[in-house]
């Protein structure tokens, strides 16, 4: 073991049994061994903050994130059900600073990546031998006529980032009339959460059906032609709540006009490339794009929208000694349309192979063998949940989807030609498992 | 020729050093679902630092060639070869144990007492914290995930190979395998 793995193993475990019974010779006094500015306090930022001072204390760690609390765009589709308190999606950043890291809540307002400087409104400049950048996605809302940043805190809530929104549009849902429409347009992907517009309809479904609007329809406007998984969903669409024709949810392709291209506010009403449709509530998601932060620090050099990374180490090919974690990086395997979900496991696993690459290079160790992994749960019912795992290895300075280590919860057992209905106890246990799966992940995050 | 050899030496042990960096590297993944050090946060995943290596091993292998049913874990072992599995299984083993006890109320925990008495100390211990080689402890173990790996034990949907393990919780009332869990879940060391 490294003497600096020994010591953050050794805390780790006194931190996990709630008891200092070791005491952890603090960072000495003197210059510390690499300065590392953290930028955003989502599940990559924070990971990445948390793992830097866990595998070497004599690592400086500043963490600026504007917000004081932090909820979990994760199951939160739950929150507007009114299946699940926001608070149990919330943390703060005590137990960050509790290891050790600066947290500074400010607001970014300048990268320069050549002095190697973060500057922020209030608190002043971080110089930085290191900057982790994980600034989260920003919301195109000129991309849908009559949308606008200001409409979605009051009317049109998108509620893609947890937290107001997502109380706001469940108060909307609640309000909606038994028979009113509830639609969820879908915008061209890629975008945060790939499952989460499709678990969403499942979720709103749910609070109709139990809450004497059984006559609701949930109309999923999409502006692409295929989903995450897709089967799952389609399955438990149908046996719970009513999929396509007479049913309560239906779906509508891009290819078959789902792209949602104007909004009416006053008339309540959206249209695709096709037609105009009404809806109670209107639930548009904007497409996405890397934090401005990133954008302006001229880091979105894939497509002018997305910051490319190095496989092995998710530093910037932009900027040296700049690393891009979560939403807004892009990696994976593109050519096999395979690429990194924008989720919040994979941005915490992307902060850990940041840190364990960092780490090695400041101790001059040789580089280590990086592995990504994800997992994302989806509930769909009170009793009916399931998931997808996803591997890549990096082989050749490239990635790699293993395919073998990776993939969605069976949709069927038996064989191709005879297939049998997977038995309902295995939905059930993975709903309870979607909640044990989002405490780890944040305690490992936050904690 | 001492020059040389003081090189290979330095170098060999640069690459152990690098081996066992890596596999921090691989068991840091499993953190995010089991937590740091295997001390699990969430009631249904189980904690997994400092349970027996050849148990985590087996388990992990019979996963990955459909010897056992799993919903989650039969997906991600596949991707991993024998010699990794055996390593996470050496890592995590290594690990201490670190109960969560968990509160139930009395009623449960002496029905719980019981059935543990008669079911399950044998192999387990009497407060879970005594298993044989190849048993897992269990003391302050998430009692919900317990509930949950008997009920595939008492399931005909699971393919679950521990023929003792099958038959005692087959035996049992599902509320008497629940208490259980909850007698186990309430021990501390």
């Amino acid at each position: 073991m490294h003497p600096f793995d020994r010591r953050s193993f050794l805390k780790s475990v006194s931190a996990a049994a709630g008891a200092s019974i070791l005491s952890v010779a603090p960072a000495r006094a003197a210059a510390p061994k690499a300065r590392v500015v953290v930028v955003g306090g989502g599940f990559g930022g924070a990971t990445a903050a948390k793992y830097l001072r866990l595998l070497d204390p004599g690592i400086e760690v500043t963490l600026i994130e504007r917000g004081k609390l932090y909820t979990s765009c994760p199951l939160s589709n739950e929150v507007i059900s009114g299946e699940r308190s926001i608070k149990t999606l919330q943390s703060g950043y005590g137990g960050l600073a509790a290891r050790g890291v600066k947290v500074v809540h400010d607001e970014v307002t300048q990268i320069d990546p050549v002095k190697k400087v973060v500057s922020t409104a209030a608190a002043g400049d971080f110089p930085y031998d290191a900057l982790v950048m994980a600034p989260g996605v920003d919301f195109d809302y000129s991309a849908v006529g009559g949308l606008s940043a200001e409409l979605a805190e009051t009317r049109l809530p998108h509620a893609w980032k947890a937290g107001p929104q997502t109380l706001l549009l469940q108060k909307q849902l609640q309000a909606m009339p038994d028979g009113g429409r509830f639609i969820i347009a879908v915008p061209k992907g890629p975008f945060r959460c790939p499952p989460g517009p499709y678990e969403r309809a499942a979720q709103v479904a749910m609070y109709c059906k139990h809450h004497g609007k059984k006559k609701a329809k949930i109309l999923i406007l999409d502006a692409n032609d295929g989903f995450s998984k897709r089967p799952l969903f389609e399955q438990a669409w149908k046996a719970l709540y009513g999929y396509g024709e007479g049913g309560m949810i239906e779906w509508v392709s891009g290819v078959n006009g789902g792209q949602v291209e104007q909004v009416d506010v006053s008339g309540m009403s959206v249209m695709t490339t096709f037609e105009q449709h009404k809806g109670d509530v209107i639930n548009i998601i904007p497409p996405h794009r890397a934090g401005k932060i990133a954008r302006d620090a001229g880091l979105a050099n894939f497509k002018g929208a997305w910051c490319a990374v190095k496989p092995e180490s998710m530093e910037s090919t932009a900027h040296k000694d700049i690393y891009v974690v979560g939403d807004s990086c892009v990696g994976g395997e593109l050519a096999t349309g395979n690429p990194f979900p924008k989720s919040a496991h994979m941005a915490n696993s992307q902060a850990k192979v940041v840190v364990a690459s960092l780490v090695a290079k400041l101790n001059g160790l040789p580089p280590p063998v990086p592995i990504y992994t994800n997992s994302c749960y989806s509930v769909v019912g009170h009793d009916w949940g399931f998931s997808v795992v996803a591997l890549f290895r990096v082989e050749n300075n490239q990635w790699v989807y293993v395919k073998d280590g990776s993939g969605i919860s069976p949709v069927t057992f038996g064989t191709k030609e005879k297939p049998v209905p997977v038995p309902r106890i295995y939905r059930k246990m993975e709903a309870e498992y979607a909640d044990g799966w989002l405490r780890n992940l944040m305690a490992d995050c936050y904690a | 020729m001492r020059n040389t050899l003081l090189a290979l030496i330095l170098a060999g042990r640069a690459g152990t050093a690098a081996a066992r960096g890596n596999i921090e590297v691989l068991a840091r993944t499993c953190n995010s679902c089991h937590g740091v050090g295997g001390v699990s946060a969430g009631a249904t995943m189980p904690s997994i630092g400092g349970l027996p290596r050849d148990y985590l091993s087996n388990i992990m292998k019979q996963w990955k060639y459909d010897e056992r049913s799993a919903i989650t874990m039969n997906r991600i072992v596949k991707g991993l070869s024998n010699d990794e599995i055996d390593a996470l299984a050496a890592y995590f083993a290594q690990q201490p144990w670190v109960p969560v006890p968990q509160k139930a109320n009395p009623e449960t925990l002496a029905r719980g007492k019981t059935e543990v008495d008669n079911n399950c100390a044998d192999c387990h211990g009497a407060s879970g914290g005594d298993p044989d080689v190849d048993a897992p402890p269990l003391n302050g173990q998430w009692a919900r995930y317990m509930e949950l790996e008997l009920q595939k034990y008492q399931s005909k949907e699971f393919k679950m190979p521990h023929r003792k393990m099958r038959k005692a919780a087959q035996q049992a009332k599902p509320a008497d395998a629940s208490a259980a869990a909850r007698h186990f879940g309430a021990q501390g060391r």
